[in-house]
């Protein structure tokens, strides 16, 4: 199915000089330490805690309705100290997700109501399915598939992960973003 | 991005009869075919562990029996890697410890406090179950790598022996076979090209069958082991079928099935697993022997060396909106096309062929691949492998109005991304809507059959379009440039009958 254009309200979002369109309903806490890499979507109620420590993402980032963006932290003898969260580029991340994650590479598809427990490392070309829990500390391997049953699926030359996943995910994110545009009224 | 959405609502016929959706295809450039995951050849190119990201070559796979050594599984719930965790322990101080102590006082500053010093120990615990390697009586290791106790298996001496066994014998059957052969290079069977593809020869044909005796007398013949003794088998206790048992406590199937070699019915014998090692594959066309996918052989590395994907050759059909369903109503349905390669494309929409007809393709590929195989002499192939095109399993249920003319769609140029001009051509024909760059939308009609509500509607149709093969290096002129005209059977699921009375 080809993508359906997506109308929202000029006075709701933000769009910034690099293109990213932000949306007034988010918190972003610790705005200094968020770097969105250009030509990002983030949609109402997403939740950034920059201010645990840094977060970036890479450019055609789209972070949906309710998604909760939360650097993963480690526990020591001495307290906790957070981490920083890098996402790469052409990445999905589905609605009320959350995502605790250390680093999330490129051409990755989270789907929706996901939980990525911290430190998890999600490889480029993985795909998250909807309602999936991943364990802290979980490595998805490039092409790998995680279920909702916990399972982890495919390799690169199986059907769980299409083959050209790098292309689909460029395809997708760019006509995501050029389909989201400002109603006319 | 039908990926994203379980259902795939477009979908096209490989060479082999299977439907698929473009993005699970490949396109053989030497056949000029789809090809499918199903109908290829699927080959290991390298091993590694989907959680340490190591490449392992094959042949150090092979001695760890293709598990890796640092990482391990849980084996409750086997879905999730054990991960370890560091505690601290109070221990007496050793007179060495002391020693080292006093060298690096300021590391280990807790070391010079008393007798008792601190010392990190690790265990190994599931972060999805809760499973521990204390639950199971593993002791703490002092370090966290390669020093977990291996677990032992009641029979690993006997598979053993029988491992030696067989691999002498197959070193005495090669002897015998290399014996035989020198005898016979002066009268060669002519059927002796065939057998050897079959990894049997003559000798080993009539050795199976009985007939040993014109076999010279095997020398060395490694000692038989003894056959395992069927010993006594022991009474089951009386008490099994009153006992209440705990079913806490009893391992499941799937746990028993991650450690076939002990399958324990008890918990308490649950051990971390070592981890299951992960492949790279290539992937190979059955009929003409190239590779439609070779990746890079790095883990982490998503390139590829050869990818022939579909995507990037065939025509990509998209749905953009089709209405109203009714049943023998006609409706509208507007698709979207787009030209993948560098060069226009002239497409024409036709009708599916009927089943004769998809019997008659049927059998005029299946004489192809015979005389393929006959041709090729160097074919590591046997006929068998190749898989016999089956007959479409998807019926169209309804009827698609075919377009009077075939259209041209751009070539893909990378430059003109940015300019989104829908261009207008006044020789294009009524039903394209609008192009843009190598997109062209085209509106068509269709007359879904006599269904029931809530039936779904599915249309079909063969795309013809013209397909030029790229020069494969620069030295190669442009005019080697050679245009085909090919196929593909497209079917669209463009929805369920909707019942419009009731609203
Ligand atoms: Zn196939
Ligand atoms: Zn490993
Ligand atoms: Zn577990
Ligand atoms: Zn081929």
């Amino acid at each position: 199915m080809e993508i359906c254009d997506t109308y929202y309200s000029k006075d709701e979002f933000v769009e910034t000089a690099s293109g990213n369109k932000v949306n007034r309903q988010t918190v972003l806490c610790g705005s200094q330490n968020i770097v969105l890499h250009g030509k990002v979507i983030v949609d109402k109620g997403a939740i950034i805690r920059g201010d645990l420590a840094n977060v970036r993402t890479g450019r055609y980032c789209i972070i949906s309705k309710n998604a909760v963006i939360r650097p993963p932290f480690k526990q020591f003898s001495k307290g906790v100290a957070f981490f920083p969260l890098h996402i790469g580029d052409h990445v999905y991340i589905g609605e009320n997700s959350v995502i605790s994650a250390a680093s999330i590479g490129s051409y990755v598809y989270i789907g929706k109501n996901a939980v990525i427990g911290r430190r998890c490392v999600i490889k480029d070309c993985s795909i998250i399915e909807d309602g999936a829990i991943l364990p802290p500390e979980t490595t998805l391997a490039s092409f790998m598939k995680f279920t909702k049953e916990g399972k982890i699926e495919g390799g690169q030359g199986t059907e769980s992960v299409p083959p050209a996943m790098l292309d689909l995910m460029v395809d997708f994110t760019k006509s995501f973003y050029e389909h989201f545009i400002p109603s006319t009224h | 991005m039908d990926f994203l959405i379980s259902q795939n609502y477009v979908n096209y016929v490989c060479q082999c009869g299977l439907l698929k959706p473009l993005t699970n295809l490949y396109f053989c450039r030497h056949c000029l075919n789809l090809r499918c995951s199903f109908c290829c050849h699927h080959e290991v190119d390298s091993h590694f562990c989907r959680n340490c990201l190591e490449n392992i070559p094959s042949s150090e796979a092979k001695l760890r029996k293709n598990k890796c050594n640092s990482c391990f599984d849980c084996p409750s719930c086997s879905f999730s890697v054990l991960s370890a965790r560091a505690t601290t322990i109070q221990v007496p101080m050793t007179v060495k410890e002391k020693q080292e102590g006093e060298e690096s006082s300021t590391t280990t500053s807790e070391a010079s406090s008393g007798k008792m010093v601190a010392k990190k120990m690790y265990y190994l615990a599931c972060l999805a179950c809760r499973y521990s390697s204390r639950d199971v009586g593993i002791s703490d290791q002092a370090s966290q790598n390669f020093c977990w106790p291996e677990q032992e298996y009641m029979h690993a001496n006997r598979f053993n022996t029988i491992l030696n066994y067989y691999q002498a014998l197959v070193l005495h059957d090669k002897q015998v076979k290399q014996d035989e052969k020198r005898r016979k290079t002066t009268n060669k069977s002519k059927f002796q090209s065939m057998t050897d593809r079959t990894g049997l020869n003559v000798s080993a044909i009539r050795r199976q069958m009985g007939f040993d005796k014109t076999v010279s007398k095997p020398k060395n013949k490694p000692a038989s082991i003894l056959p395992s003794m069927t010993e006594e088998v022991e009474e089951l206790s009386e008490d099994i079928f009153t006992k209440p048992i705990n079913l806490k406590n009893i391992t499941t199937i799937e746990q028993r099935f991650t450690q076939p070699a002990n399958q324990p019915e008890s918990v308490k014998h649950l051990y971390p697993q070592h981890k299951n090692l992960s492949i790279k594959r290539s992937i190979r066309c059955r009929h003409c022997e190239h590779n439609v996918i070779k990746p890079e052989y790095n883990p982490t590395s998503i390139k590829y060396r050869i990818q022939q994907f579909a995507s990037s050759h065939v025509p990509e059909v998209r749905i953009i909106k089709c209405y109203p369903l009714m049943p023998n109503k006609s409706a509208f349905i507007t698709l979207k096309l787009t030209n993948p390669t560098m060069n226009d494309m002239t497409i024409t929409i036709m009708e599916l062929p009927t089943d004769d007809e998809e019997v008659m393709m049927i059998d005029e590929m299946k004489k192809n691949f015979e005389s393929l195989t006959v041709s090729s002499k160097s074919s590591l192939m046997r006929p068998s492998l190749i898989e016999d095109p089956r007959i479409v399993s998807c019926k169209p249920t309804a009827k698609l109005e075919l377009p009077d003319s075939s259209f041209v769609i751009n070539q893909r140029d990378d430059s003109a991304e940015f300019d989104d001009e829908i261009q207008t051509d006044k020789k294009d024909p009524k039903f394209v809507i609008w192009r843009k760059a190598n997109k062209i939308a085209i509106e068509l009609s269709i007359t879904p059959n006599d269904l029931k509500v809530n039936d779904e509607v599915i249309v079909g149709f063969t795309m013809h379009y013209t397909y030029s093969t790229v020069p494969s290096t620069t030295a190669e002129k442009k005019d080697s440039q050679q245009r085909h005209a090919l196929n593909a059977r497209v079917y669209l699921n463009v929805g369920n009958i909707v019942d419009y009375s009731t609203k």
